[in-house]
C-alpha cells in the first residue's frame, strides 16, 4: 500500500500534466480549466488542512515544559543578598550605600549627557534626605541667590498635590541667562548638604545594617560574601542549559537546529576540531568526560570574554593610578579644612545676602548686599574648584588604600563595584564616550561582571603584571587533551570556539534527553508553517 | 469497458516519517500555489466557442 507521501506526489504530477495539456483557446476550454482546477483545489484544501492539524498535534506531543520556579526562587535570593553586599561593603561610605553618588554622577554631567528632566534628579536628592527624616527647605539652598529662587519655587510645587512644574521650567529659563552655572551650583549645594549631614545618614545607614542582618541572620560581611557565593552557584547550575531551553533557542531561532544532525558540517567541524581524534564519540563515558571538561573551559571563556570587555577601564587603571602605589601622602584632610573655611566664609555672605531686615530701603545696606553677592559668587566659584580637588583626591585616596605591585583584577573590580562615581568617570574616559546610555550599559555589565564572586581567572591576575591569557588557558586545557590553541582563545576567535563548546554541550543534552534533533527539526519546522501562514492570512485581510 | 484499478491510500499519516510529513505538507502548498496561477480569467465580452 501507498503511503500518504507516494500518494500525492503521484497524484499532484499527473494531475499538473492533465491541466497543463487541457486545451484552453476557447471559452468553454478556459471554463472546463477553472471548474477542474476548483474541484482539485477544494479537495486539497482539505488534504492541507488536516496535515497542518496533524503536524500541530505532532509538534506539541514533542513540547518538554519545565518548571522554573527554583530558578525563580534561589535567583531572589540572590538578588536579597546582594542588597545586603552593597549595604553591608566596609570599602564604601553612606554617600554609595544610599546612591548619592549615582545622583552626583548625573547631575554633574547634565550638560553632557541632554537628560530630559532635571526635576527627577532633583526630587530623587530630595527623597533620599526624607529618608532621614530631614525635609529640605528653601533656606537649606543658599549658596546663591538663583539656586535659592529656583529652589524655593520647586519644593513649592514638590509638596503640592498636583505637581506642575511649569512655573518652575519658566523660573529655570530666565535665571539660567542670567546664571549659566545654575546647575553647577545646585550640584554644590547639595554636596555641602551631603557633607555636613553625614552623622545623620551615617547612623541611618548603621540601623538599617543592624535591621537588615537580623532580618537575614547574617552576623557580618564575611558570612554574607559565603551565602552569596553559594547562592552564586547554585543558581549557575540552574542556569545551565536543559533541553527545554535548548528547543526555545531553536523555536525562537537563536540556534541552528541544522547544525545537530551528525552529518552536519558544521557539527562535524566542531566535534573534529576540539575532540581529541583518539576519542570515540560514541562513547558515552568517554564523551561524558570531556563534556565535563568542555564545561569547565565554556565557563572560563564565558569570564575571560568579559575580562576581554573591560580592558578599556583595565588600562586606564594601570596607566593612570600605578604612581598612587608609591604617594601615599594624602592631601584630602588638608583641602577638607580649606573647604570648611570657605563655607564659613560663605555662610557669613549669606546671612547678609538674605538678611530680611528694614534696612532693605536703605541704600548703603543695598549696596552692602550687592558687594556681598560678588563676594559670595566669588567663593561659591573657589568652592566649586575645592570640591572637584577634594573629589578627586578622595578617589585617589580610596585607591591608595588598595593599590599595590600585588593588585588583582579582582581588587579593582571590587574598587569600581563600590565606587559608583569613579566606575562611571573612568569608563567615560577609557571607552572616549559621552553617551549616558552608553556609559550606563557597560557600567551595569560590568557591575554584573564584578559581582560574581566565582570568577576564576581574575583572582590570579595581577594588574600591572603583563599575562597572555589566551595562552594560560590554552594550556591548561592542552593537559586535558584538547585541540585547543592560544589562536583559538584570542579575540577574533574566541566567539567561534565558544559556539563551538556550546554545540558539542547541547548536542549532548539533546541526546541524553527524550527528545531528538530530528524532534526539535520538525517542531521548528511546524512553527515555520504555522508563522507563515499567519502572515498569509494577515496579508489577505488587508487587501 | 475496462475498469481501472483503483489505486489503495494509506491515508493515515502516523505512518511517515517527520520529514515525509513537512514534505507532504509542503507539496500541497505548492500545488495549491500551481492552481491558483494556472487559473484563467475569462473576459466578459469573450464570445462563446470560436
Amino acid at each position: 500500500m501507498n503511503n500518504f507521501l507516494d500518494f500525492i506526489t503521484r497524484d499532484i504530477a499527473s494531475k499538473k500534466t492533465m491541466i497543463t495539456s487541457m486545451p484552453s483557446k476557447t471559452k468553454t476550454n478556459k471554463k472546463k480549466i477553472n471548474t477542474t482546477i476548483e474541484e482539485i483545489e477544494e479537495k486539497y484544501k482539505v488534504y492541507k488542512d488536516n496535515v497542518k492539524n496533524y503536524l500541530i498535534v505532532k509538534s506539541h506531543s514533542f513540547e518538554i515544559k519545565e518548571d522554573n520556579k527554583e530558578y525563580e526562587k534561589v535567583k531572589k535570593e540572590v538578588i536579597s543578598l546582594e542588597q545586603l553586599r552593597f549595604l553591608l561593603n566596609p570599602s564604601n561610605t553612606y554617600i554609595e550605600k544610599l546612591g548619592f553618588d549615582e545622583l552626583l554622577y548625573q547631575i554633574n554631567n547634565f550638560s553632557k549627557f541632554n537628560f530630559h528632566s532635571l526635576n527627577d534628579i532633583i526630587n530623587a536628592f530630595l527623597d533620599k534626605f526624607e529618608i532621614i527624616g530631614l525635609n529640605l527647605k528653601s533656606e537649606d539652598f543658599r549658596i546663591t541667590s538663583y539656586v535659592n529662587e529656583y529652589m524655593s519655587a520647586f519644593l513649592d510645587v514638590r509638596y503640592k498635590i498636583d505637581k506642575k512644574y511649569d512655573k518652575v521650567s519658566e523660573i529655570f529659563e530666565r535665571i539660567y541667562w542670567l546664571n549659566p552655572d545654575l546647575i553647577n551650583h545646585l550640584a554644590l549645594n547639595f554636596k555641602i548638604l551631603i557633607r555636613k549631614n553625614a552623622k545623620l545618614f551615617d547612623d541611618n545607614i548603621l540601623k538599617l545594617q543592624k535591621k537588615t542582618m537580623k532580618e537575614y541572620n547574617i552576623k557580618d560581611y564575611e558570612e554574607c560574601l559565603e551565602k552569596l557565593k553559594n547562592k552564586y552557584s547554585e543558581l549557575e547550575k540552574l542556569e545551565e542549559e536543559t533541553i527545554g531551553k535548548i528547543i526555545s533557542l531553536a523555536l525562537e531561532g537563536s540556534l541552528d537546529i541544522n547544525h545537530y544532525f551528525e552529518d552536519n558540517k558544521v557539527r562535524i567541524n566542531a566535534f573534529s576540531s576540539i575532540i581529541p581524534d583518539d576519542i570515540d564519540t560514541e562513547d558515552e563515558k568517554e564523551m561524558d568526560k570531556i563534556r565535563d571538561v568542555l564545561a569547565k573551559l565554556k565557563y572560563n571563556v564565558e569570564e575571560y570574554q568579559n575580562y576581554i570587555k573591560f580592558i578599556p577601564l583595565f588600562t586606564l587603571f594601570k596607566n593612570d593610578y600605578k604612581n598612587l602605589i608609591n604617594d601615599k601622602n594624602t592631601k584630602s584632610k588638608d583641602m577638607l579644612n580649606e573647604i570648611v573655611k570657605k563655607e564659613k566664609e560663605l555662610d557669613k555672605c549669606n546671612k547678609v545676602i538674605f538678611h530680611e531686615s528694614s534696612k532693605l530701603f536703605d541704600t548703603l545696606f543695598k549696596n552692602k548686599v550687592e558687594k556681598t553677592k560678588i563676594l559670595a559668587n566669588h567663593y561659591v566659584n573657589e568652592l566649586m574648584e575645592l570640591y572637584n580637588k577634594y573629589d578627586d583626591e578622595v578617589n585617589k585616596d580610596r585607591i591608595r588604600k588598595m593599590v599595590s605591585v600585588d593588585t588583582t583584577v579582582e581588587d579593582v573590580l571590587h574598587l569600581y563595584y563600590s565606587f559608583d562615581y569613579l566606575k562611571k568617570s573612568d569608563i567615560q574616559k577609557s571607552y572616549e564616550t559621552n553617551d549616558y546610555d552608553e556609559i550606563i550599559d557597560i557600567s551595569n555589565d560590568f557591575d554584573l561582571y564584578s559581582m560574581n564572586p566565582n570568577n576564576l581567572i581574575v583572582k590570579g591576575i595581577k594588574i600591572f603584571d603583563d599575562y597572555n591569557l589566551s595562552s594560560i588557558i590554552a594550556n591548561k586545557y592542552k593537559l586535558n587533551n584538547l585541540k585547543i590553541e592560544e589562536s583559538d582563545i584570542s579575540e577574533e576567535n574566541i566567539i567561534s570556539l565558544y559556539n563551538k563548546i556550546k554545540l558539542i554541550l547541547r548536542a549532548g543534552i539533546i541526546d541524553k534527553s527524550s527528545s531528538s534533533v530530528e524532534k526539535i527539526w520538525f517542531m521548528v519546522q511546524t512553527k515555520k508553517i504555522l508563522d507563515s501562514e499567519q502572515v498569509e492570512n494577515a496579508d489577505t485581510e488587508e487587501e | 469497458m475496462r475498469k481501472v484499478k483503483e489505486e489503495k491510500v494509506d491515508f493515515d499519516l502516523s505512518n511517515l516519517e517527520l520529514r515525509e510529513l513537512i514534505q507532504v505538507y509542503e507539496n500541497i502548498s505548492e500545488f495549491l500555489n500551481f492552481l491558483d496561477e494556472n487559473k484563467i480569467e475569462i473576459e466578459e465580452k469573450e464570445k462563446e466557442d470560436e
